[in-house]
């Protein structure tokens, strides 16, 4: 359910960002999907494939998904920790922190197309 | 938050590095809630939580206590039925439905489209009573001042971690159903110590809509962000 209406909203994204003779070219679409988005790679994969039943027109291009781990910078002494666990600790000081640098992203981060 | 690099030809590739945030469209519906809102200072509050953990209750309990200091006001969303709006109107509050027709989760889009039937200028509080669910509505923004939560005592003090997305973007977790604890094996200390460990700034109060545990405590928590909204 929630997987059918994101590849809604990327399909429905990518149209009003590209032109459709662009889009017509179109050949890969690379997301970055962070480990807090709530999104399941293989599920995402399932739903595009749905989507297609009723757009043919998308079916040669292909769906890459990268996932990325969660990583906080500590405020205080700018520390990097990728986090486990959800412990949202960094791992040299020692303080909680929230400042998510890493892993909260859904992005379409990169298209490819067709010379 | 669009950032886009010139055009890059890649071989027989051409390639166009985005970055577009995929809920670009649902956050700025968010915003234009929230500038709405600003204007006619309504504190506006989103509320979660799994099924059955006890909104509708709390939504009641909230208009008995507050219905004649403050003016509030519930938009309810659910898959089906009108039954919870129905409940919370038997209050005397003005309460509308927003029925998803499956969705798990709300949009902005659907609390922008039902703004208008609420009258703004003579509301001091807004609640949004989220769809039942812990994972979908902790991504989606809905304009809110403050996101509360809801744990019942029967869903277990070892559920934070499990949907952390939703403890991390929460403000108030509400341990509701407390009248059950001397049957349970749930702590507050448990459930609080795995929710901070998400998120270590979440403010934490334990109710009982049934015996009006912590309810004070809540309404005195509404009524200060409500003063804060305004100014006073």
């Amino acid at each position: 359910m929630h997987e059918t209406s994101i590849v809604n909203s990327i399909m429905k994204t990518l149209e009003l960002e590209f032109e459709k003779e662009k889009l017509d070219k179109m050949k890969s679409i690379h997301l970055k999907v962070g480990i807090l988005s709530n999104i399941e790679p293989r599920l995402l994969h399932n739903a595009y494939s749905a989507y297609h039943m009723m757009h043919p027109e998308y079916s040669a291009v292909t769906l890459n998904i990268e996932s990325t781990e969660l990583k906080i910078q500590c405020e205080v002494c700018n520390h990097i920790t990728q986090i486990k666990n959800y412990r949202f600790l960094c791992e040299n000081c020692g303080r909680p922190s929230k400042n998510i640098i890493q892993g909260e992203e859904l992005l379409i981060h990169k298209v490819e197309f067709e010379d | 938050m669009i950032e886009k690099s010139p055009k890059t030809a890649r071989g027989s590739v051409q390639c166009e590095n985005t970055n577009i945030h995929l809920l670009k469209a649902n956050d700025f519906v968010a915003d234009i809630i929230r500038k709405e809102i600003a204007k006619t200072k309504t504190l506006l509050i989103n509320v979660t939580s799994s099924p059955g953990s006890g909104k509708t209750t709390l939504m009641q309990k909230t208009a008995e206590k507050l219905k004649d200091k403050i003016n509030m006001a519930v938009m309810v969303g659910d898959l089906e039925t009108e039954r919870d709006a129905e409940r919370i109107r038997e209050t005397g509050i003005h309460a509308l439905q927003i029925v998803t027709g499956g969705i798990c989760h709300l949009e902005a889009q659907m609390v922008h489209q039902v703004l208008d039937k609420f009258d703004l200028e003579n509301l001091d509080l807004l609640f949004i009573e989220n769809v039942g669910n812990l994972v979908c509505p902790a991504s989606f923004d809905l304009g809110e001042d403050y996101r509360v939560t809801l744990l019942a005592t029967t869903e277990g003090d070892d559920k934070p971690k499990k949907y952390p997305k939703m403890f991390l973007t929460t403000d108030l977790m509400l341990v509701s159903k407390s009248d059950l604890l001397p049957y349970l094996p749930f702590t507050l200390e448990a459930v609080t110590k795995d929710a901070r460990e998400v998120n270590h700034e979440l403010e934490v109060i334990q109710i009982s809509s049934l015996t009006d545990e912590g309810i004070d405590e809540w309404c005195d928590w509404l009524v200060e962000k409500i003063n804060d909204k305004k100014g006073f």
